[in-house]
């Protein structure tokens, strides 16, 4: 409850701060919503001239970036350092959070907001309300999809940039690794072979973020809430442990810096 | 009662070797090759609660490595340590609970919010009610005079106004003890003034301990009452400011002025003569060989004075020759 308290307070700050400038926010957030309307835009044109691909259609890839875009959005917003971990580690920014009496892992991550993620956040929203899933039922279980795929985008991210602590800089493989899920997440699994699905359900857990959180809504079975469910306990198990390991090897620096 | 004790406190880095090179970079690249740093070597001291301790070195011997170590942000390589009774690597996030931290090259008040913002911030991270934080911003803003500061966002403060602050912030949940890491690095002569008042006074009047690292000997001389000098990550010195003054302070420095022109061949045994000019001389000489009567004997022989300023050496000089002296050196408080 006091760690909950603390997130609120730390949130805040955040939006004080994103407030400092209130143009570029706002600019931030537009854009990102015309941006993702834009990329959506392929599908629309390739709907025009298929009726579906797999078993999927343009209502089903709307609710696909809807749950995609929402869960990547509430990652950036409200836990901005989750793409930047590795840039704190190396650059030795961790000592600030390590100096205060809070869960280190999540003091860093949500000092940080990402002001596009709210664009990505109201985007997504309103693509899950126009793809046609929006029922009691569904509102429900776009809820679980959404915090499973934030569970997951934090957690696979955390794993590979706390390699940092091993291995020196790891911004430009966190950068790949960043790509990779968030691409693969937008499209469905079905598309895929078995072994490149395997590949997205465990080492780049893309299709547990994008594909069956998005089955999971389109017809409720045991199988997908299941899968969802085990890999975000698993990846947040990994991402907290790793990071605490490395923790260990810490080396701090003298950069000079400052605190936005 | 001890609020510091460590214990063979020992450090070491690993970092990469490398040549200059394009050539060199592409062979480190297949066959790297590390080197260990040891940044600090088997450091035991002690500090008690409510003590003013100094920890003096030159850049890279070890002092931000220490503290580190002492508030939990890096693992020691080997050693132990006890602040106010947790081992810090261990217990850290109760023992930030009873420390400050103020880090000069780290701020930790946000840099495009007013810091009163920060203040709130705070309240909630050392879970103060609002009340306490409320009643707690007040105090300390008028034990820092930062009223005015208050509600400026900080990137438009001075160095040294932000600088008030950022100690005031770490006082804010009442610490037993603060650990401050070059608090006056970049500040003018008055910010650091202020700073230096700010913390003597919470020092009196809550008993706060104050661990200091500076290379500026005159945050020494203004705050602490006992010394710790290190180099190369051991200690090299350890006493009270008051004995390091008596026991190293020995010279002074003579500065005269005459009515007539001083003689060209101005000589006195056991005198360093610095400098000579038409009607003035600078001299230095050690009173454990030269008596002052007999300088002052000689100096009035010569002419007319005019004026004259007798002072000691800057403590710089002195810390500088206790470095100099470090590797065949281990004086310790007897």
């Amino acid at each position: 409850m006091k760690n909950f308290k603390f997130l609120i307070a730390l949130w805040k700050a955040n939006l004080q701060a994103a407030m400092e400038f209130r143009s570029a926010f706002l600019t931030q957030v537009i854009f990102m919503m015309v941006n993702n309307g834009a990329y959506f835009m392929f599908w629309v044109l390739y709907f025009d001239k298929f009726k579906a691909v797999q078993g999927w259609t343009l209502q089903d890839m709307m609710l696909l970036y809807g749950i995609a875009a929402t869960a990547w959005g509430t990652a950036a917003y409200f836990f901005g350092h989750f793409t930047t971990l590795a840039e704190v580690i190396t650059q030795g920014r961790l000592d600030y959070y390590l100096s205060l009496p809070k869960p280190v892992l999540l003091h860093v991550l949500a000092s940080r907001s990402i002001g596009s993620g709210m664009g990505d956040i109201i985007y997504g929203i309103g693509s899950f309300i126009i793809s046609g899933y929006l029922t009691a039922d569904g509102v429900l279980r776009f809820a679980i999809a959404v915090f499973t795929g934030v569970c997951i985008f934090i957690s696979f991210l955390t794993i590979i940039q706390s390699l940092s602590f091993w291995l020196g800089n790891t911004v430009a493989l966190s950068q790949i690794a960043l790509s990779a899920v968030l691409t693969f997440s937008l499209y469905p699994s079905a598309l895929f072979n078995a072994s490149t699905k395997f590949v997205l359900l465990t080492i780049i857990p893309a299709a547990l973020i994008g594909s069956v959180p998005a089955e999971f809504v389109r017809a409720f079975t045991w199988q997908s809430p299941l899968q969802i469910s085990a890999g975000a306990f698993v990846f947040l198990l990994l991402a907290v442990t790793i990071f605490h390991s490395g923790l260990r090897k810490y080396e701090s620096g003298s950069a000079i810096q400052v605190e936005v | 009662m001890t609020s510091i004790e460590v214990h063979d406190l020992h450090k070491v880095f690993q970092t990469k070797r490398k040549a200059a090179g394009l050539g060199a970079s592409v062979r480190a690249l297949f066959k790297p090759e590390y080197r260990e740093v040891e940044a600090v070597r088997q450091l035991s001291f002690q500090m008690e609660s409510g003590e003013l301790l100094g920890f003096i070195g030159p850049n890279g011997a070890g002092k931000s490595t220490t503290i580190k170590m002492l508030t939990g942000i890096l693992h020691p390589t080997g050693g132990d340590a006890k602040v106010l009774g947790y081992v810090p690597w261990k217990e850290r996030q109760k023992l930030a609970f009873h420390i400050g931290t103020v880090f000069g090259q780290r701020p930790q008040l946000w840099y495009h919010l007013p810091a009163i913002d920060t203040f709130t911030l705070f309240g909630k991270i050392y879970e103060l009610d609002d009340r306490e934080t409320k009643k707690r911003i007040d105090f300390l803003t008028e034990a820092f005079e930062i009223r005015d500061l208050l509600e400026t966002p900080v990137r438009k403060l001075s160095l040294g106004q932000r600088m008030r602050c950022e100690v005031a912030a770490s006082l804010l949940h009442r610490p037993k003890l603060i650990l401050l890491d070059e608090p006056s690095i970049g500040l003018d002569v008055v910010a650091k003034q202020h700073i230096r008042d700010a913390i003597r006074r919470m020092n009196q009047e809550e008993g706060v301990g104050v661990l200091l690292t500076s290379h500026d000997a005159g945050d020494l001389e203004a705050l602490c009452k006992r010394v710790i000098i290190i180099n190369h990550g051991q200690i090299v010195y350890e006493d009270k400011v008051s004995n390091l003054k008596r026991k190293h302070l020995t010279s002074k420095l003579v500065e005269v002025r005459y009515a007539q022109e001083v003689p060209a061949n101005f000589h006195l045994d056991g005198v360093e003569v610095l400098k000579v000019g038409r009607y003035g001389v600078k001299l230095r000489f050690d009173t454990a060989h030269t008596s002052v009567d007999k300088v002052m004997a000689h100096l009035s022989s010569v002419g007319d004075l005019v004026d004259i300023t007798i002072s000691d050496p800057p403590l710089e000089e002195v810390i500088a020759k206790i470095y100099r002296e470090a590797p065949t050196r281990m004086s310790r408080r007897e």
